[in-house]
């Protein structure tokens, strides 16, 4: 899904036309038209960009003086706070921190890494059966199906947790009736970790496995009657030819995926728990953190500065991932 | 008597899995699609279960007892769920014209390779895909300077644009307009307004039919924004107004030893009613994807071209 090509296109071998009267007012359209989308640019993405430096100040939203060259609270805090240097940083590692901050990155990176490796096993397995399928109609229905999770948002996701699992929901009403202990999903932290897994496979793997089924579509099928002749079976098969096909798209969608690593469907992690304060330790990753401070009293340094560890982080990832692409598998790189 | 048409049975092809599979993965490709919709099941049977015989019984796979009075109640008294359908379906529609128009005018001149800063504007809408601002200084840019908190415009406007959508579009044009209609265009006179207007969008109404529809479920969906910037109760979309009901009422209920007497558990939306809400909710997009899903499926993959 994300093998676009950001690149600009090589310079044409022809030397560029002169500015002639023509060529001017073709660009000065061009220029017109990209007006919108840039000011939405400028407002959106860019703006919030210099409030990266609130990570190096002791940031507090005090009303400008009078006679202050501009008339904005955010601003003028930004200009005048007092630099801290690297104070912000070092909150979030002192000792009555450092359990929290390591426990909210580990969750991160490891709910992350879950999703990437399952994610990635079953929607490739989902669209090789799909493939295989000898009734079209029925594969189609059912590749419908699974990728209709996909619109569904993990609010609504979490009342169906809540449908499921609380105290008089399905599963507890079906395990007293075996008259069994019923489960305290709100207070138990244990399941949580299947939860989001399963939760993340029901709303991506459909989605996830289109682009490989695509794929998979356009391989020559010369390719196996030969190796089937030669007498491979088809898990022989798919490990010779399937597989070797798919590797440009996988290796380019994990790129993006470690690139993103330290950051987290937000949505997720914050809707499905409905705010159960014994959830905490599993449900919270640094998106959900950095929130959470915003939220709270704390100064606004100290979540911008984790905020900005995860945005050069992810920046840095991206970079090297595509670096190490670039030098082995040039046709690869994202860019 | 007439005569059948004999069937002769082509020869099996070579590459096709043996029955038994076939039958072994079509039984396992039913247990994925039970599962899959098992949760609407689940919300769906629990809206249409009388209160009554939920709080008796718990919820239950098969209701006890039918009822409707939930919807009833919903569309008649239950006026936050009118309201934040209203602000859904408006920012929905809002949003999804604005996004068209933003990207469309955005990815055109990108496509073309006679725009000079072509290579600019590019990095200009990349950038913002590797790096951003953080959190706390969107919602300070948000609320201190663009001041769009606790209005409409903060339910779509800040997912209104994308880069990512500009390179899939600006893809598909290079793919899917000729180039020589293009210049053909230019040629006959055509200014580059007019080429956009009457050559390029209506060869691209695949492609922004899909963005359109991305746009559009991202913003029915949209739930941070509204949770970031938004503190009216009467500008609560759908998704917000629904998790905002779960997160009081799970919150109430286990609490409710400790609060004795400060909260009347009985006057709290009933069960049924929210797991409507839940319902009405994905009501809209479940309806409408049979018509939309193969947009979707297109828009996975024209991104995929590499131009």
């Amino acid at each position: 899904m994300s093998d676009i090509a950001v690149g600009t296109s090589k310079p044409v071998s022809k030397p560029k036309p002169r500015w002639t009267t023509d060529v001017i007012y073709c660009n000065l359209s061009y220029l017109m038209m990209v007006l919108p989308g840039a000011t939405w640019l400028i407002f959106f993405a860019y703006l919030p960009m210099p409030g990266i430096i609130m990570a190096f100040k002791d940031y507090r939203l005090q009303k400008p003086p009078e006679d202050y060259w501009i008339q904005n609270r955010f601003i003028y805090s930004l200009i005048e706070s007092p630099w801290v240097g690297w104070d912000n940083f070092q909150y979030l590692i002192l000792p009555t921190n450092l359990n929290n901050t390591i426990l909210f990155v580990r969750n991160t990176v490891f709910y992350n890494l879950m999703f990437m490796v399952v994610g990635l096993v079953f929607s490739i397995a989902l669209a090789v059966i799909i493939y295989e399928l000898t009734n079209r109609f029925l594969a189609k229905l059912y590749h419908s199906i699974f990728f209709l999770p996909f619109f569904i948002s993990w609010v609504v996701v979490a009342y169906v947790v809540y449908a499921l699992a609380n105290q008089t929901g399905i599963i507890n009403t079906i395990l007293s009736s075996w008259s069994m202990e019923p489960i305290e999903i709100y207070k138990e932290k244990t399941y949580w970790p299947y939860i989001f897994l399963f939760a993340n496979l029901w709303k991506y793997t459909g989605n996830g496995s289109i682009l490989y089924l695509a794929i998979i579509t356009g391989i020559d099928r010369q390719l196996y009657e030969a190796a089937a002749i030669d007498g491979a079976n088809k898990w022989q098969q798919f490990w010779n030819i399937t597989f070797p096909q798919l590797i440009p798209t996988i290796v380019l969608l994990q790129i993006l995926a470690v690139g993103r690593i330290f950051a987290s469907d937000f949505d997720l992690f914050y809707a499905l728990p409905a705010g159960s304060v014994m959830l905490r330790d599993v449900s919270t990753t640094i998106d959900v953190y950095v929130f959470n401070m915003l939220r709270s009293t704390v100064p606004l340094g100290y979540p911008a500065a984790v905020s900005l560890v995860q945005s050069v982080i992810g920046f840095v990832l991206i970079l090297v991932t595509n670096y190490v692409v670039r030098k082995t598998r040039p046709d690869l790189a994202l860019f | 008597m007439k005569l059948l048409p004999i069937k002769t049975k082509p020869a099996r092809d070579m590459l096709a899995i043996s029955p038994a599979t076939n039958l072994a993965l079509n039984i396992l490709m039913l247990i994925c699609v039970a599962l899959t919709l098992a949760p609407f099941y689940v919300i769906v049977i629990a809206s249409v279960t009388s209160e009554a015989s939920l709080i008796q019984n718990g919820y239950r796979l098969w209701p006890e007892e039918f009822s409707l009075s939930a919807y009833t109640y919903l569309f008649t008294e239950g006026s936050i769920i009118l309201i934040a359908y209203k602000n859904t379906i408006i920012s929905t529609l809002a949003g999804t014209v604005l996004t068209l128009v933003l990207v469309m005018l955005y990815a055109y001149p990108l496509s073309r390779n006679n725009f000079r800063f072509s290579t600019f504007f590019t990095f200009f809408a990349f950038f913002t895909m590797l790096f951003g601002g953080g959190l706390v200084s969107y919602y300070m840019v948000m609320r201190q300077i663009l001041h769009i908190q606790n209005t409409m415009w903060a339910l779509f406007l800040p997912s209104s644009f994308s880069a990512f959508w500009v390179f899939v579009l600006r893809t598909y044009i290079k793919t899917n307009v000729p180039e020589e209609l293009i210049e053909a265009a230019r040629i006959d006179g055509a200014s580059e307004w007019r080429t956009l207007f009457q050559i390029v969008i209506p060869l691209s109404v695949p492609g922004l039919a899909t963005v359109a529809l991305f746009s559009a479920i991202g913003i029915w969906n949209n739930f941070f924004n509204v949770l970031l910037l938004v503190d009216k109760v009467e500008l609560y979309n759908l998704q917000y107004t629904i998790y905002s009901t779960l997160n009081n009422i799970r919150f109430l209920l286990q609490n409710a030893d400790k609060m004795q007497g400060l909260v009347n558990l009985s006057e709290l939306p009933t069960q049924t009613f929210r797991m409507a809400m839940a319902v009405v909710t994905i009501g809209p997009i479940v309806l409408a994807y049979p018509f939309f899903q193969r947009y979707f499926i297109r828009g996975l993959t024209i991104g995929a071209i590499k131009g």
